[in-house]
């Protein structure tokens, strides 16, 4: 192989990418070493095992993916502002609106969902850290690597250029010759294996590590949705896996499970992809939904409003969010009994989440509201998911869909499921659990101020789709005609675009605003909030609870505060077991991403050699014997006398 | 530590009966991984191309002898945990012992049988059925010869430290990993060959 | 040297290969489709929960609802794919 085929030439916006991102490397690494912190990082975060931290740096590098795949939609709305515009060539526009979907999808929302679970589960139901912390840091080294893995290919070897879903054959060698999707293939698996970990991790987190008298029907809302969400994760990875393992077959080692000879059957990629993709959808809803239940019942002041219907509810999404997967492919040619039947499987699943929606309703009847930034982001929720939710009952009428499919009409409709769902739940997750982090809260003009902007943004943005879906616009066109008509609305749409970014950039400068002007909260429980994670002074020791908390009902902490009934009981501290720290996780990934990268140019020798690297990981693993450290009880006082003065 | 005496050793600790615990949820993942490679190989087993279809391929002999195997092998690995249990050490190594040997041979004999196909022709680009065989079969094996080296990694801690809760611990789920693998096994037998054969 | 070869494990052992060599008669016996594939079937699924219950003491623990709720799960997600993907890709193909 050359150089210029290693290295992605002849665009003048790469280069410049490509002098950025030397830069930024050299800035961070002179950095890093004039202020002396190689330590710190490496001590504190590249090894730590504290659930806490690893949620910090799953939700850092989430919103890094939301700035890489927002300048993408970007360059795309910039691209369609105006009939025959010239700014980017089809080829261009191919690669970025696949890396768009992948990153937003699989680097940003499932991170940015996951470092949620990973800050607030273990403090909601009481426990000290996830079960298997030490496997926690492999999930996340290995996310990351996945992660830089697929970011990596916009510089060196191509981006991937066949959509998100990657369909064969277009995504087949012959029409995909570049290395590409094989960095679409390997990067995903990687990660993949990570999430998969996390489902496992969680599970058992929740179902075994709760604090005495928590049962589970007495489990906050959140942690409830997180719970269901791992089930889907657990077994709908374990497709991904398999469709990805025979992606890079076909395109690495010859293999003909998609290819258009010998037998291959191309719209089985299809098919397997979206066994695993329609789950994924309830995996990245199902916490949003979490988020949404909590927020709305601690700023409505009330219990959230029919909590088993809102359990029964998610438990049947999650069995049926395997029967529906069909839908994303009416148009490719199945006979009736098929259409008809996953018509009424997806039909059928907007029942439970319609009862979910009522269920938040009622809990805002007769409630004490109060306004907060993530209670705004919560109430924009309702009606603009209930917009997007209907447009999706419209889309699962097979017959109708023939007229929807692959339009634009499609994009807005999950975009209008997607954003209010995920991205505003967990933006109103960040700023809810944000002063739990790190002892204060972000400043409340300034939050408002971003979220008007993105919802004002947002609605400007994609309510045109929907009618230039109707008139007929394709999706991943990269340009039309000014005979189509399609100009004006396009234009408007970008303006939406624009605004909404506007309103990711006041965000982000809220961190820093408030970083230095917000008043440093003292007590841990700045909303007057209900769950057992506000009971723990702010920002929270790394042993989470000094005393195991004791639970009597639902709404733990509330409870407590109501009745006057201590939480945690009388009586002197006892010494706390904790995991050691390890740099294993963080070489592991460092291996499994090289591993990848070999095997993307098919360079095969290096490759087994990485390979050979993490069985010797997996050995070292096995051999250790590390039985954590602990706490003294002495430590543990004076450590609670800091932080809470002298209250307990 | 919370630490309950009338558990099995292996459950003793809170932290390790959470192990086993989150490994059979992990055997629940494998279980939907395979039934994918079945969903695939199902959908293309009559897809054969120009390449020769699974009835001209198939030597039940091999088959049958690699089923004894396994199956032998699966037996002696849950004998290994009950010696375990009695607290017998070396009967259990020896019985982890022959397990591993019996899971070489396996191997031994799906390699030959790769090789052997690989000679008449049917090769993974072959043809779409070919290609959902070998990697339906390969995954399998991949899983049989990790399941080697872990059991042999655990021999060598048996050896050095004796039962302990660890070790009780690892011997354990490495347990439940190759009663699953005979189970994938039985599937294999039975719907690829068999039902090819027929 | 008898309390190494528990009699549940013995049982188990016999009867798997039983179940085995039963399957195997599928290829030799002159049946139909259906009759063979209910026969794969039905041993199957015997010796899954052979290994199961016998090898691997599903049952032992207070967990166990949880560990039986965890299979039946990943079995309904895995019928689903399988029958799933044969009713999508052929048997309800046009």
């Amino acid at each position: 192989m050359k150089w210029d085929e290693f290295f992605v030439t002849g665009e003048p916006m790469i280069y410049g990418a490509m002098v950025s991102i030397v830069l930024v490397s050299i800035a961070i690494l002179v950095g890093l070493t004039y202020f002396k912190k190689w330590g710190y990082l490496w001590r504190e975060w590249l090894t730590t095992v504290d659930h806490k931290r690893i949620g910090v740096m799953y939700i850092l590098s989430a919103l890094i993916m939301l700035f890489r795949g927002g300048v993408d939609a970007l360059l795309m709305r910039t691209q369609l502002a105006v009939p025959e515009s010239g700014f980017l060539d089809s080829q261009h526009y191919n690669e970025i609106f696949t890396t768009h979907g992948v990153i937003m999808i699989l680097f940003m929302a499932m991170p940015f969902v996951i470092g949620l679970m990973n800050v607030v589960v273990p403090l909601q139901i009481g426990a000290r850290d996830v079960a298997f912390p030490r496997l926690n840091a492999v999930s996340f080294w290995l996310f990351f690597a996945g992660a830089m893995l697929f970011n990596i290919s916009f510089v060196i070897g191509g981006s991937p250029d066949a959509g998100w879903s990657a369909y064969f054959p277009l995504a087949s060698l012959e029409f995909s010759p570049t290395v590409g999707n094989n960095f679409y293939s390997l990067a995903l698996q990687i990660s993949g294996i990570g999430t998969l970990m996390t489902g496992v991790n969680f599970i058992v987190t929740i179902l075994k590590m709760r604090a005495p008298g928590m049962k589970l029907m007495r489990m906050p809302m959140f942690t409830w949705s997180v719970l269901i969400t791992n089930v889907i994760i657990l077994f709908a990875f374990p497709v991904l896996t398999v469709a990805l393992a025979l992606m890079m077959f076909d395109r690495i080692f010859g293999s003909q499970f998609f290819t258009m000879a010998n037998g291959g059957m191309d719209m089985l990629w299809a098919n397997l992809f979206w066994v695993w993709g329609h789950p994924e959808v309830y995996i990245v809803i199902l916490p949003a939904f979490g988020i949404f239940s909590d927020i709305i019942s601690t700023f409505s002041k009330k219990n959230l409003y029919g909590y088993k219907s809102m359990v029964f509810s998610m438990v049947i999404i999650s069995l049926l969010s395997f029967l529906v997967w069909a839908h994303h492919f009416y148009t490719m040619g199945a006979g009736a009994m098929v259409n008809g039947f996953f018509s009424i499987t997806t039909m059928l699943i907007a029942v439970p989440t319609g009862v979910k929606i009522f269920n938040w309703l009622f809990t805002l009847r007769k409630g004490k509201i109060s306004f907060t930034s993530p209670m705004l982001y919560a109430m924009a929720f309702i009606p603009i998911f209930t917009f997007g939710g209907v447009t999706g009952v419209m889309l699962a009428m097979a017959s109708a869909d023939y007229q929807y499919h692959n339009t634009m009409f499609l994009v807005a409709h999950f975009h209008y499921v997607l954003i209010p769902g995920t991205v505003f739940g967990v933006l109103a997750g960040l700023h809810y659990w944000f002063p739990k982090l790190f002892g204060f809260r972000l400043n409340e003009a300034r939050a408002k101020l971003a979220f008007w902007l993105i919802v004002v943004g947002f609605n400007v943005a994609f309510m045109p789709l929907f009618f230039l879906g109707l008139q007929g616009m394709t999706r991943r066109m990269y340009t039309y005609s000014a005979d189509t008509g399609f100009g004006p609305l396009n234009f408007i749409a970008t303006i939406g675009a624009f605004v909404l970014a506007i309103g990711f950039v006041v965000l982000c400068y809220n961190f820093y605003y408030s970083f230095r002007h917000s008043p440093r909260d003292e007590h841990g429980d700045p909303w007057d909030a209900r769950t057992l994670e506000w009971s723990t002074p702010s920002p929270v020791p790394v042993y989470n609870f000094a005393k195991v908390p004791h639970v009597e009902s639902q709404d733990a902490f509330w409870h407590s505060k109501k009745h006057n009934a201590p939480l945690y009981k009388e009586g002197p501290y006892e010494e706390i077991h904790m995991p050691n720290n390890s740099g294993q996780p963080f070489i592991l990934g460092v291996i499994m991403f090289f591993a990848g990268f070999f095997l993307v140019f098919s360079w095969f020798t290096p490759a087994i050699i990485a390979g050979v690297g993490v069985v010797i990981m997996l050995a070292l693993r096995s051999f250790e014997r590390d039985h954590g450290y602990h706490i003294s009880a002495k430590e543990i006082a004076a450590t609670e006398q800091k932080l809470r003065g002298d209250s307990v | 530590m919370k630490i309950n005496d009338a558990l099995p050793l292996e459950y003793r600790t809170e932290e390790n009966s959470n192990k086993i615990f989150g490994f059979w949820l992990f055997l629940g993942a494998e279980i939907v991984l395979f039934s994918t490679l079945f969903a695939v190989y199902l959908t293309l087993w009559n897809r054969t191309g120009s390449g020769p279809t699974g009835k001209e391929l198939f030597e039940i002999n091999g088959v049958i002898w690699e089923t004894v195997l396994l199956l032998t092998s699966s037996f002696t690995c849950g004998l290994g945990i009950h010696a375990m249990r009695l607290g017998m050490k070396k009967p259990m190594m020896i019985f982890f012992g022959i397990t591993l040997l019996l899971g070489l041979g396996f191997l031994g004999i799906e390699i030959t049988e790769f090789v052997n196909y690989v000679h008449e022709g049917a090769t993974l680009q072959t043809s779409a059925f070919l290609s959902s065989l070998f990697v339906l079969l390969g995954t399998h094996g991949l899983h049989v010869t990790m399941g080697f080296l872990w059991g042999t990694g655990i021999l060598i801690q048996i050896k050095r430290q004796g039962f302990t809760d660890e070790t009780a611990n690892k011997s354990f789920i490495f347990s439940l990993y190759w009663h699953f693998l005979d189970v994938v096994w039985i599937f294999i037998f039975s719907f690829v060959y068999l039902k090819g054969l027929m | 040297m008898a309390r190494l070869f528990p009699i549940r494990h013995v049982m188990g052992y016999i009867f798997s290969l039983v179940l085995s060599f039963v399957a195997l008669g599928v290829i030799y016996w002159d049946l139909t489709f259906t009759a063979a594939m209910v026969i794969l079937i039905i041993c199957a699924a015997i010796q899954a929960s052979l290994q199961l219950v016998l090898f691997m003491h599903i049952g032992e623990t207070s967990s166990k609802k949880t560990l039986y709720l965890n299979i039946a799960y990943a079995v309904f997600v895995g019928l689903v794919t399988v029958f799933g993907t044969l009713f999508t890709m052929i048997w309800g193909f046009r």
